[in-house]
């Protein structure tokens, strides 16, 4: 039998193989249209992180259709090709292989989590393409990577801001909470120093794992512990249970947290149980906290757009996916001849007070995420929404 | 002659299958396939302990990240030369299997599934909680690609034919344990294990070297996994794989080496169909992803309500007289 | 004081979350043991039954507008369809057949179910409103909130009716029969085929239930069936597979492991410690704590 097997399945990768060579090739509309500029993406569609990636898909189209509606990149158009790494690490190399190989992609935008970010990172510096990662680790822009930039402030610049909001409330003892997720964990590696740097103590650390339905036993050893504040650091669903638990044990210790509570679903899930949440992130969830600056004008601008298109509301995510495929356009607008995928790097790395959603980017040869305390702000959930903490 | 006979499919699968990067120079292809390659390997050892040995286990996916820390940390941080740090992984997952059949050796049937698949949360667990070996959830990056001597295999076809290489090679081994002795002793076990034992079989032993087998060859697909990625975390570990590589077995037809090898192929591919299909339009490849984990459902259904015995099972009831190997 | 440094009131604190976890995983491995009991395998999909309830829950009450009983009862029964379903299409046919089959067919179904939840829900999580919104009430110095109070009257009515089908039904009768033994049940002429579809629906009603009344406490999401499907395996296995009795037993067990884990060990070992524990108790006791030994059947 054997035989049989062995000959059917070689001639079906052989007949693959002469076909896949000529990959789908772009049909593109306008008559004198030059060729146009591809850009790969490796987004987490389906798995845990499909809640992430679909909108950063969705933000991508709305921003290329948008880019090309106005003219293209000095009259190329752009390209989106994405991938769907399934929040898997294996695949998110595969992805990135592919996009490298069969599509010639001279950039890639993602990938949404760290985890795969970190996998497609050994392809990504064999092709000597730049990465425009997603995903907000440390380990994304910290271990670095000359062709790898980073979008979202990672924890390192999220933790001790916050952190420094809480020392100026007053807060002197803390009990830590953390997912024992990737999130948690790198928030934590840098909150355990900071909090010795700002003189705070840590009174109780507990975690939890994602999928757990009840926190009321670590809660229970945090309101022993009689910290002055806990310090919330999860990303996912669990932090809605954390905060109704804490309501049910009446708990009034106030609660902090950073970017992985700025999302609607966790003010939808936590109801009346999330208010008085206070917690740090980007500027992009009220763009009136952008004062006077110009990436006020744009956030709403793209807010109303993608609202329209999509009927929801953009998010943090959107941001990242926003400013990844606009970083690229300007520099490639900046980029007068051929582009190489090296050329685009550099001139990535040029970029300078970038205007976008997550803040204002300033790269440099050893700053691949470019974003400062400036870009960050502190919001407090009021009534169901959030509002500029005071 | 007879045995040139019975030999000669085998050789020109295994020309085919070597031969292939002659033709193929897609390296998104050749990666892919050798993906699939790496699962060849981990089946093949579930299969033993699973279609011959009758022994369920939930937990293959702890193996495989046992086996891939292992020589990641030997190779990347300790400077171990690749050979010796897949060598060192074959060893030390296989170790770790014997260590869990001794005492749960013991059990049958679902409380053995349990134990095997808490065995496999746990192995997460120790994955992501010693950051000190592990990098806990940052996962180790870095692993360098297998080398030779001065031979380094960078290139996509260089991966791909190594890891085709070690599947050849212990598919063959597979082949001869259930066609000897061992073989035997591991289908005695999976009939009736009082019947083992009557017939002078030690039980015990061959359970456990069955699970150790298992667990030596999963830590080798490891062990090749994380040189082809060159980036381990506990995400790659979970219980999903674990299930995965049972559905290829079970896909392929239990007690049957090459329906194993095929089903772990077809399961394999689907995630990359892309690949190998030609004139896919982007909205197709993209619905097949979004779609990806229902078809793998449904294809899992389907195949156990029309082929119970998996494709070996249908492939012997078309062809009757034709597939005597391995079942 | 209390043992350590933990007060009696605290110690209460973490009994009661021991045990409102324990019940929702008691309600889950309930419905692994009575499939068990019919079909002689694992139904994988047991979970994504939990996962079910709870989102056929929110969809209810968020987008047609029910109220909330409505909406809860309607998910219940939609989620039983949903098993009756699959089983008439996927399982029934193999019923009889090599277990390792059926086993696959439900490991198939459980991935289908969640996907497709995936596309008809979408990927974020949902949520729902508490049935009875209020202070929780105040229980020896610990708080006792009132949707827990919820888990738990509505596990026990569960255990209870279900004790009643058992012992008081032609049907539950069968249904024992055919536990203890499945072919002498044939012969005496009960339906078992009819029993395996009855048994798909009652472990749905069980699993969908621990999953809409849990759902104002957690949210849902389509992903959220493996988790506690693995927790509800693991708490029948404890028990002792097949026993109903002891499905209720395991859960409370393994709630209260996890909770006094957190309590005097550490809150990021608790699932590895309760699964360790498990898996001393298997290697004691191979058939569970509650379970008889069984012929060898796999």
């Amino acid at each position: 039998m054997t035989i049989v097997v062995a000959v059917g399945l070689a001639s079906a990768i052989l007949a693959g193989c002469a076909g896949g060579g000529g990959a789908a090739k772009p049909s593109a509309g306008g008559e004198a249209a030059k060729k146009p500029y591809r850009i790969g993406a490796v987004l987490s569609l389906t798995g845990s992180y499909s809640g992430l990636g679909t909108p950063e898909k969705e933000t991508l189209d709305l921003e290329v259709a948008a880019i090309n509606a106005a003219g293209g990149v000095n009259g190329h158009p752009l390209e989106v090709v994405v991938e769907d790494d399934g929040t898997d690490t294996g695949k998110a190399t595969a992805a990135v292989s592919k996009l490298i190989d069969q599509e010639n992609a001279i950039a890639v935008i993602g990938a949404t989590g760290t985890g795969q970010t970190m996998a497609t990172r050994v392809d990504i510096d064999r092709a000597g393409i730049p990465e425009l990662s997603l995903a907000g680790g440390n380990a994304v822009t910290q271990k670095f990577d000359k062709q790898v930039f980073q979008m979202p402030w990672p924890n390192r610049l999220v933790a001790p801001f916050v952190l420094k909001h809480m020392k100026g409330k007053g807060v002197k003892s803390v009990a830590l909470f953390t997912d024992a997720s990737g999130y948690g964990k790198d928030g934590l590696a840098v909150i355990t120093p900071e909090l010795a740097k700002l003189g705070m103590t840590a009174v109780a650390n507990e975690t939890f794992n994602p999928g757990d339905t009840d926190m009321t036993a670590q809660l229970t050893k945090m309101k022993a512990a009689k910290p002055d504040a806990i310090l919330l650091w999860a990303a996912g669903k669990e932090a809605a249970t954390i905060m109704k638990n804490r309501a049910q044990l009446g708990i009034t210790t106030p609660v902090y947290g950073g970017s992985g509570q700025a999302r609607t679903e966790f003010i939808q899930g936590a109801g009346a149980a999330a208010d008085g949440f206070v917690f740090g992130t980007g500027k992009v969830l009220l763009p009136k906290s952008y004062g006077d600056a110009p990436n006020r004008k744009l956030a709403e601008d793209f807010a109303a757009r993608y609202k329209q298109k999509y009927g929801a509301e953009p998010n943090i995510f959107t941001a990242h996916a926003y400013d990844a495929i606009h970083i690229v356009a300007e520099a490639l607008k900046r980029i007068p001849g051929d582009v190489t995928p090296a050329a685009l790097r550099d001139e990535i790395e040029k970029t300078s007070g970038f205007v976008g959603l997550d803040g204002t980017f300033t790269f440099s040869a050893t700053d691949h995420n470019g974003l400062t305390e400036n870009d960050l702000v502190m919001y407090a959930v009021q009534d169901g929404k959030w509002v500029l903490a005071k | 002659m007879a045995v040139l006979r019975r030999m000669l499919p085998g050789a020109v699968v295994a020309v085919l299958v070597l031969g292939l990067p002659l033709v193929v120079h897609d390296r998104y292809l050749l990666k892919v396939l050798s993906f699939v390659g790496i699962d060849v390997v981990v089946v093949l050892g579930l299969a033993l302990l699973f279609g011959f040995a009758g022994q369920i286990s939930l937990g293959q996916a702890a193996f495989f990240g046992i086996g891939a820390y292992t020589t990641s940390v030997l190779v990347a941080a300790l400077g171990w030369p690749w050979l010796g740090g897949v060598a060192a992984a074959v060893l030390v997952s296989a170790g770790a299997g014997a260590l869990l059949a001794l005492p749960v050796g013991r059990l049958k049937g679902h409380y053995l599934a349990m134990a095997t698949l808490g065995f496999g949360e746990i192995a997460l667990i120790a994955f992501t909680e010693l950051k000190g070996i592990t990098g806990g959830t940052d996962g180790l990056s870095g692993i360098p690609y297998p080398q030779v001597g001065s031979f380094v295999a960078r290139a996509p076809e260089a991966n791909y034919l190594l890891v085709w290489a070690v599947a050849i090679v212990a598919y063959v081994l597979a082949a001869n344990v259930v066609a000897l002795r061992p073989g035997r002793a591991l289908r005695a076990l999976h009939g009736s294990e009082a019947g083992a034992q009557a017939s002078g079989i030690d039980v015990a032993r061959t359970k456990v070297t069955a699970f150790a087998v298992a667990a030596g060859l999963a830590g080798l697909g490891g062990a090749l996994y994380a040189h082809l990625v060159g980036f381990i975390s506990p995400g790659s570990f979970t219980i999903e794989l674990s299930i995965l590589l049972v559905a290829m077995v079970a896909l392929g037809g239990m007690g049957s080496l090459p329906g194993a090898v095929v089903g772990a192929v077809l399961l394999g591919m689907l995630p990359y169909l892309d690949a190998v299909v030609p004139g896919l339009t982007k909205s197709t490849v993209e619905a097949l992803q979004s779609w990806e984990a229902d078809i793998y459902g449904a294809v899992l259904i389907l195949v156990m309500l029309f082929m119970p015995h998996g494709l070996a099972g249908a492939f012997r009831r078309f062809f009757p007289g034709r597939g005597g190997e391995g079942s | 004081m209390g043992p350590g440094q933990v007060s009696w009131p605290e110690l209460l604190q973490f009994a009661i979350a021991g045990l409102k976890n324990g019940a929702i995983y008691a309600l889950v491995a309930l419905g692994f043991t009575i499939v068990y009991a019919s079909t002689n395998v694992i139904n994988f999909a047991q979970g994504e039954f939990y996962m079910l309830g709870g989102m056929f829950a929110t969809f209810g009450f968020s987008h047609l507008g029910l109220p909330l009983g409505l909406a809860a009862l309607a998910a219940v029964i939609a989620t039983a369809a949903v098993a009756v379903v699959f089983e008439l299409l996927a399982v029934r046919p193999r019923v009889g057949g090599d277990p390792m089959t059926i086993i696959i067919v439900t490991v198939g179904g459980s991935v289908l179910l969640r996907s497709l939840a995936r596309h008809a829900f979408g990927s974020n999580e949902l949520a729902l409103p508490a049935f009875s919104p209020g202070e929780s009430i105040m229980l020896g110095g610990a708080a006792i909130d009132r949707q827990t109070l919820w888990v738990w009257a509505v596990a026990a009515v569960a255990v209870f009716a279900l004790w009643l089908l058992y012992s008081r039904t032609r049907l539950g009768r069968a249904m024992r029969a055919t536990a203890i033994d499945g072919e002498a049940a044939r012969l005496v002429g009960i339906d078992t085929r009819l029993l395996v579809t009855v048994s798909f629906a009652l472990a749905a009603v069980l699993g969908a239930i621990a999953g809409v009344v849990v759902t104002p406490l957690t949210q849902t999401a389509f992903d959220v069936g493996a988790a506690v499907g693995l927790k509800g395996f693991a708490a029948a296995i404890l028990g002792g597979l097949g026993n109903p009795l002891a499905a209720v037993v395991g859960g409370l067990v393994l709630g209260l492991l996890e909770s006094l884990s957190v309590a005097f060990i550490s809150s990021t070992f608790k699932d590895a410690i309760a699964l360790a524990v498990l898996l001393l108790v298997l290697f004691v006791r191979p058939s569970g704590l509650l379970g008889r030994s069984r012929r060898e059947k796999v």
